[in-house]
């Protein structure tokens, strides 16, 4: 084997050198003689030093030969660090048989604590600007088993919170147990986010553009929407879907003119349940990038008022999409209650002011947008949306609507994501209604958020 | 010019004896799925493959980290996050059934509505 290797080095060596001296050989023999001669003394320097040096490599041959007693022994190429994800290697793993949640029931396992924040500064026109620490919202989760599984979030808004004092608030938002029967059949019971629209179950900052949500998902559809309750949920056919839940109802005292349901959730706090609302999404996602998805909420609200029958139904609508660089999501909501005119006038006999509660309310949104990654290194998006929101978009008979409540808005604004999970926001809000005496407030709004 | 179409076809015949002769990774070729993980959903959340095959998963994400795991199963993957590449995951599906897939990292609000199904079938 030695002696092979030595006649590979030495015709290396040798053949090589030649060759290469070979090519100026012939390009020499058309210069002139001076140069020809020049070039011949220059070749023989060379080859003489190849020579020299071809001494000493076989001389430095011969001295590992003598020093080597035995031919090396193959050494075993070092063992590579374990992998999560099985080795693509002609020894396929095999996936085995299915086996049954009961039977990998593990050990209880706790997870690790996930989170989302994001902090505003916010630039109303015409006033100061107010920079606010908007959400600290940490995540749990716990395993009891395969089955059986925690999810807590627990969420401070505006950063500071005093008794009797205007200030921030600490909301559980979720705390559920879930009960895993089969993917398309499971129960869930605790705090819950009500089902309905895009933003209710998706608000970690990086997953919507914008510094605010949408004027839709605050007015119209009270965003973080949450409530004790239970139900079912799951996934049927292939890309199917569903939760149903129920829940405590709506409470018709908190409900108004300007600001819709914003308030009207009874948010877990002893919620009075002497009847329950029933609530529901179906959501198709079986196309890459799209998600198209329906919501309805429906239930008695008027429980301070027991003489009145007043119901609050809900019907959504939305949808996402995005392919390569391009985005939309769009989203439309109406509210009906039922037996607004007997609220009004119940409410007026109590408190001494008619709240002008509407027997209708409606919003909807839509909102191209851009995010160009990966084909710009540089993660960043913008988007327009136009947002139109009327909290009195149909009065009682004989109740004329305010115009002040009936608006729109556009938005216009970027995100710039270092990482995935962390995003930096500008947008600036030029909000109108229709209304000749009260004029609405354009902003400017700067956020930073992120989830981890 | 005869001699070259004859010099570029016996190179071309050489080549594909090369590429057909070299020995592969896997004695069939494994069947690609693409997955697609976003907040709270994969794409497609319901594959089928036949018994037998080799299956390799390809796992990307839309948002951020996820993880993809085939309950009662060592399978379990990391999903990278937007933009960072994706994950492999790679197994010969030799039991016919129906099994449960899911997300094995907390997400976000939803993280559990991420569930999925893989079934073998004959």
């Amino acid at each position: 084997m030695m002696n092979a290797m030595r006649q590979r080095l030495t015709a290396m060596s040798v053949g090589i050198p030649l060759l290469l001296l070979g090519a100026p050989r012939l390009s020499a023999q058309t210069a002139d003689p001076p140069a020809a001669q020049t070039a011949a003394t220059s070749e023989q320097a060379r080859i003489e030093e190849l020579e020299r040096r071809l001494r000493e490599l076989e001389s430095r041959l011969r001295e590992l030969e003598a020093a080597a007693p035995k031919p090396l022994e193959p050494v075993a190429p070092p063992a590579l660090p374990p992998r999560e994800d099985p080795p693509a290697q002609p020894a396929v793993p095999s996936l085995g048989p299915p086996v049954s949640s009961d039977e990998t029931a593990t050990a209880s396992r706790t997870g690790p604590i996930s989170g989302y924040m994001d902090f505003h500064l916010n630039k109303p026109e015409h006033e100061d600007p107010v920079l606010d620490f908007h959400r600290f919202v940490l995540l749990f989760n716990h395993s009891f088993t395969d089955r059986l599984r925690f999810v807590g979030e627990l969420e401070l808004e505006h950063a500071f919170v005093s008794g009797l004092e205007p200030s921030g608030e600490v909301e559980l938002e979720q705390a559920y147990l879930d009960f895993r029967v089969k993917p398309a059949l499971n129960f869930r019971a605790g705090m819950l986010l009500a089902p309905v629209g895009i933003i209710n179950e998706r608000h970690e900052p990086p997953s919507f553009f914008g510094v605010e949500r949408p004027f839709v998902d605050t007015f119209i559809i009270p965003t973080t929407w949450f409530d004790a309750g239970a139900g079912v949920h799951g996934t049927i056919g292939n890309g199917w879907q569903y939760r149903a839940y129920v829940m405590p109802p709506l409470d018709a005292t908190r409900i108004t003119a300007e600001e819709g349901l914003q308030e009207a959730t009874q948010k877990g706090f002893e919620s009075n349940v002497r009847n329950v609302a029933g609530t529901g999404r179906l959501e198709y996602v079986g196309f890459p990038g799209l998600t198209a998805g329906a919501s309805f909420w429906r239930g008695k609200t008027s429980f301070n008022f027991p003489r009145t029958d007043s119901r609050v139904g809900l019907l959504e609508f939305d949808g996402r999409y995005h392919a390569g660089w391009f985005g939309a999501r769009g989203e439309f909501a109406h509210v009906f209650i039922d037996g607004a005119a007997e609220l009004n006038d119940f409410l007026q006999l109590t408190t001494g002011v008619n709240p002008n509660i509407a027997s209708e309310m409606r919003g909807f949104y839509i909102e191209p947008s851009i995010r160009p990654l990966p084909g710009i290194r540089l993660d960043v998006g913008a988007f327009l949306r136009y947002e139109n929101f009327d909290t009195q978009f149909k009065m009682p008979p004989g109740v004329l609507p305010l115009k002040q409540f009936d608006r729109s808005a556009w938005v216009i604004g970027g995100s710039y994501y270092p990482d995935p999970d962390v995003v930096l926001k500008i947008d600036y809000s030029i909000i109108r209604n229709r209304s000749s005496l009260f004029r609405s407030v354009d902003s400017l709004n700067v956020g930073i958020g992120w989830w981890f | 010019m005869a001699t070259t179409l004859r010099r570029r076809a016996s190179l071309a015949c050489a080549t594909l004896f090369v590429v057909l002769a070299s020995p592969s990774s896997f004695s069939q070729e494994p069947n690609v799925v693409r997955v697609t993980a976003e907040r709270y959903t994969f794409t497609p959340s319901h594959i089928k493959v036949k018994r037998g095959t080799i299956v390799e998963l390809r796992l990307r994400s839309e948002d951020t980290n996820h993880g993809f795991h085939i309950v009662g199963s060592p399978f379990n993957a990391i999903i990278p996050k937007r933009g960072r590449g994706e994950a492999t995951l790679v197994f010969r599906a030799d039991s016919v059934g129906r099994y449960t897939f899911e997300c094995s990292k907390m997400c976000g609000a939803g993280h559990n509505f991420m569930r999925g199904t893989l079934t073998v079938e004959e």
